[in-house]
């Protein structure tokens, strides 16, 4: 028998219980946020993978008022610059309504139109329609309405205290009481906050009061004072998220991605939630008003919309509108393709056409395999920024080349030489399994002078960082320091490279000689063991084909980009190092191919490497296009003349790239260089706008040919895999990450407003865990504006990543059958996936329904095999 | 066989993506649940075909099974948020009676 008070305890637990879920299922509407140390690319649309691109585009349009494609507008510019043809826009039609190709045509005067072309005219000269709103929270639906003015300002303050409470940067001020939880320390706080008493009155104030201690019975009393209903939760909760993406999405990595020892404080969604909810509901408190319903006039809109359509069209017709017949036949037409659909088919149309310039340009020939010995064989990134150093290190000297995620399957985390903390070094999608530390090899004396020069030149910085921040410091600062500081803002201003040398003569200490500790001989307790760091060897040789005929210098090349004064600097690091530089991972893998014991493991497991192969690690600057051998001292001298001969392949391979790289950027390849040293230049490098492809498979595929710095490259020998478990470490590793950078620069050029982070000049760091823009404001989601554009123009082009796989179709139908993610992304359409078993054979589009079909060029009198695939 | 000496309770077990699985877990702690097994990297044959276990570079994309012990008087909120939660996501859950030495551990 359960006592009352017993029933009632239970009551309260499944209310929190179906609350929190309830959470849980809102969440989906906002992407997760990387604190900006860690930033990477990351899918917004992420929580709805398991939708159809189609369905998840309509879905944050509706929540988010977010804008999912480009314009008209936009498409039809880049038809009328050649980049769409009429054929695309047929194909695509046709693809996204096949029934359209076999109904009736429409004879309009004496001119006999196909629907195919009725829908074509109204994609190119139809009109365009403003974007709806996004689905109002229950306060934006009272009526009377709460004073907009009044919202704004609650949110500013949530806004604020999440700043107060999360601030990893440890400010002089911060939230009193944090300790025990953002909703707590809140709770204590807010009836002392003379703008809360301001905004919600005596009577909400009293009612502020009277909040129990737990978020979520917080949460639950708010959503029955704004007259919310329990079936109507998850609608509310995500309205509320929609309204807080920044902020919401770092709870959500808070809470979902970052590691259990993460020292970045705990936050909740739920507490997010509360804290506003209750805000709202104390400033409804005492006044009577009406929940209206959400608006149910789609329908009605959306036949408007039609109306319209079809007058435009008949109009361009010169057609009247008095013949009823010709007008319903306009209309029926119309009326299976939704206006929003239009801008699928202009998408689609895109697609194709960057498709076929792509397969235009892959060679398609049978080719032998190579069995001479090349002098040198250089492993890169697959990130797209490695392509043009690739390209153009094969021009300059007969190397081969391949591409490999940048962390070169060795999941660790890193402590370089003096750091506190080790950091990760994996893609967020893998957990680090392992811990490597930098150790000195210099003399203890120099390495310990080295480190309390480090020590000191930090502690010097932070003091007067803090002197700067505290409250009567400044005064003393400006006239002890000011005389020195001032012309220094000059100098760095005007002068920037002047600046880095200036900055560089305080180094007084040589860094010492370091390598990665790795205790290979230890029986056991080592981290990592000798066994994961073999089976990462392996992994790596044998997912990218490099088992056999390994040149006298393997270089395995990650990369870094040197930036000062960017908050974003960590979008331009390597992506499959968590955001971080990728020579550690280069270096560590070097050290472990080099070790005569892991050789011979894995000669025992068939991958035979001579003696007189040595693995050399190298890091890319991605600013400069310089690339730097590390670890030289480990070089054996019988190597030193290649090594020199690679290196003046390197310089050179980079001067070329830095020239083509310069007719991309603002300023030319004329002081390109210095970009990254320049406290006032908002577009150091390009990063990886552009992106569209990922080709996995052999380098014969794209050898030889300028890709343009857009396709990841991933190396893949279907020879060397007969199980598939190389081809699917790379669709649900990689690919993963690939798509995510995609997707990030997609939604961060069709709405930066929603999806990104904004105008870098107005970009104020909050917390040490992301940007606001002006003084205040949620955190922006998303990359920077001068990430993807050049004023009006566009540095990338929105496309959904096309995936090249060089691997028997039955293979790469296996994978994705067993593994339900990625057949996800495949049957949505969040990637377009085309493949070939053979050199030799024509390139298949894999349907949505699992069927592979050969692509047929949309017009087959046009030659792209000359095409280029610069962004234009 | 005779469970003398054992407590009565009630084992929740949930299969569901492992992007899915903090939210399970949040779930149980929040509800009074004093711990949990989790193992990542599941693999097994469903409704959705078969599911690929451990990957070598995604620790996200595979399924996780969760196991919690608790209470009779906890086991109403633990199963009413999970079924809500797997309303939008693919997932399955288990409930069993078992019985456990040790109660103490599942109790505080």
């Amino acid at each position: 028998m359960i006592s009352a008070e017993g029933e009632i305890a239970r009551d309260v637990a499944v209310r929190r219980s179906r609350l929190l879920a309830d959470v849980a299922r809102a969440s989906s509407i906002i992407a997760p946020l990387w604190p900006l140390t860690s930033f990477v690319a990351v899918n917004p649309l992420n929580g709805l993978q398991h939708l159809t691109f189609d369905d998840a585009a309509a879905f944050v349009r509706r929540w988010l008022g977010a804008r999912t494609h480009l314009s008209l507008a936009a498409f039809r510019s880049r038809y009328d610059r050649g980049l769409i043809s009429d054929a695309d826009l047929r194909r695509a039609i046709i693809e996204t309504d096949p029934l359209l190709q076999t109904s009736p045509s429409i004879i309009v005067g004496r001119q006999s139109l196909t629907p195919v072309d009725v829908i074509r005219l109204d994609l190119l000269y139809g009109p365009e329609f403003p974007d709806s709103p996004r689905v109002a929270s229950a306060i934006e639906r009272r009526d009377p309405p709460a004073p907009a003015t009044v919202l704004r300002s609650l949110d500013d303050l949530v806004t604020g205290w999440c700043a107060l409470y999360a601030d990893e940067a440890e400010v002089p001020w911060a939230m009193p009481g944090r300790e025990r939880g953002f909703y707590r320390a809140w709770r204590q706080l807010a009836p002392y906050d003379p703008r809360v008493r301001k905004l919600v009155g005596t009577a909400g104030l009293s009612w502020l009061r009277q909040l129990p201690p737990r978020a979520e019975d917080a949460l639950d009393s708010a959503l029955s004072v704004l007259g919310v209903s329990e079936e109507q939760h998850v609608d509310e909760l995500r309205a509320q998220l929609a309204r807080l993406p920044g902020w919401a999405g770092y709870a959500r990595w808070r809470e979902e991605w970052a590691p259990p020892d993460h020292p970045a404080r705990p936050f909740r969604l739920v507490e997010i939630l509360a804290v506003k909810m209750a805000l709202e509901a104390a400033v409804v408190c005492g006044r009577p008003s009406e929940l209206t319903s959400h608006s149910s006039s789609e329908d009605l809109v959306d036949r408007t919309w039609l109306e319209r359509r079809a007058e435009s069209l008949l109009h361009l017709l010169s057609a009247s509108e008095a013949n009823p017949r010709l007008v319903a036949s306009v209309w029926a037409v119309l009326e299976r393709v939704p206006h929003h659909q239009r801008h699928a088919i202009w998408l689609l149309a895109q697609e194709g056409s960057f498709r076929e310039r792509l397969l235009a340009v892959t060679r398609g020939d049978e080719r032998t395999r190579p069995t001479a010995r090349p002098s040198v064989q250089a492993v890169f990134c697959m990130d797209v920024r490695s392509e043009g150093l690739r390209r153009h290190l094969e021009t300059v000297a007969p190397y081969e080349t391949f591409g490999f995620a940048g962390f070169f399957a060795v999941p660790m985390l890193w402590q370089p030489l003096g750091a506190v903390r080790a950091e990760p070094r994996s893609p967020v999608i893998l957990q680090p399994s392992m811990a490597v530390a930098e150790v000195a090899h210099s003399s203890p004396g120099d390495a310990e002078a080295y480190l309390t020069w480090q020590r000191l030149w930090q502690a010097a910085r932070e003091s007067f960082h803090a002197a700067k921040g505290s409250l009567g410091s400044p005064f003393v600062l400006a006239e002890t320091a000011g005389w020195l500081a001032g012309p220094l803002a000059a100098i760095r201003t005007l002068r920037p490279a002047s600046y880095a040398r200036f900055h560089g003569l305080f180094s007084f200490t040589r860094p010492p000689v370091t390598s990665p500790a790795l205790d290979l001989d230890s029986a056991d307790g080592a981290n990592p063991t000798f066994e994961t760091l073999t089976l990462a060897a392996e992994a790596l040789l044998s997912t990218i084909g490099l088992t056999q005929r390994f040149a006298r210098l393997v270089m395995l090349c990650g990369h870094r980009s040197d930036t000062v004064n960017n908050p974003h600097a960590a979008s331009l690091e390597c992506g499959a190092c968590g955001g971080a530089p990728g020579g550690a991972s280069a270096r560590v893998a070097t050290a472990t191919l080099n070790a005569p014991q892991v050789r011979a493991e894995l000669e025992s497991r068939g991958i035979h490497i001579p003696a007189d192969t040595w693995f050399v690690a190298a890091e890319h600057e991605t600013v400069t296009d310089r690339v730097v051998l590390l670890d030289r001292h480990t070089v054996p001298a019988t190597h030193a003349g290649a090594l020199l001969e690679l290196e003046r392949r390197l310089a050179e391979a980079s001067t070329r790239l830095v020239q083509e790289r310069g007719h991309r950027l603002p300023g030319g390849a004329r002081g390109l260089r210095n970009r990254g040293e320049d406290w006032g230049q908002t577009r150091p490098e390009l990063g990886l706008a552009g992106n569209a492809a990922l080709v996995i498979g052999p380098r014969s595929i794209t050898g030889g040919v300028n890709l343009a710095c857009r396709a990841f490259l991933h190396s893949y020998d279907p020879h060397n895999d007969s199980d598939g478990r190389a081809l699917e470490t790379i669709l649900t590793g990689p690919l993963v990450v690939a798509h995510w950078i995609s997707a990030q620069y997609y939604f961060s050029s069709v709405d930066p407003e929603v999806f990104g982070a904004g105008d870098k000049m107005l970009h104020n760091p909050v917390g040490g865990v992301g940007v606001v823009l002006g003084e205040r404001g949620d955190l922006r989601v998303g990359l920077p504006q001068q990430s993807v554009s050049i004023g009006d123009r566009s540095l990338h082009e929105p496309l959904r990543l096309l995936v090249l796989v060089e691997a028997p179709l039955e293979r790469t139908e296996a994978v994705i059958a067993r593994n339900p993610q990625l057949a996800d992304l495949v049957r949505g359409r969040w990637i377009t996936l085309v493949g070939r078993s053979h050199p030799g054979e024509s390139w298949s589009i894999r349907s949505s329904a699992g069927t592979w079909s050969t692509c047929w060029p949309a017009d087959d009198t046009v030659d792209y095999s000359a095409a280029s695939l610069e962004v234009v | 066989m005779s469970w003398e000496g054992l407590t009565r309770m009630t084992k929740i077990e949930v299969v569901l993506d492992g992007e899915h699985a903090p939210a399970v877990r949040d779930l149980f702690l929040q509800s009074g649940a004093t711990g949990y097994t989790a193992v990542d990297g599941v693999s097994g044959f469903g409704h959705r075909g078969y599911h690929q276990g451990r990957l070598l570079f995604n620790d996200r994309a595979s399924l996780s099974l969760l196991i919690t012990v608790v209470p009779e008087d906890r086991v109403e909120g633990i199963v009413e948020g999970i079924l809500r939660i797997i309303e939008d996501v693919h997932g399955v859950l288990f409930v069993t009676e078992v019985h456990v030495s040790r109660p103490e551990y599942f109790l505080h």
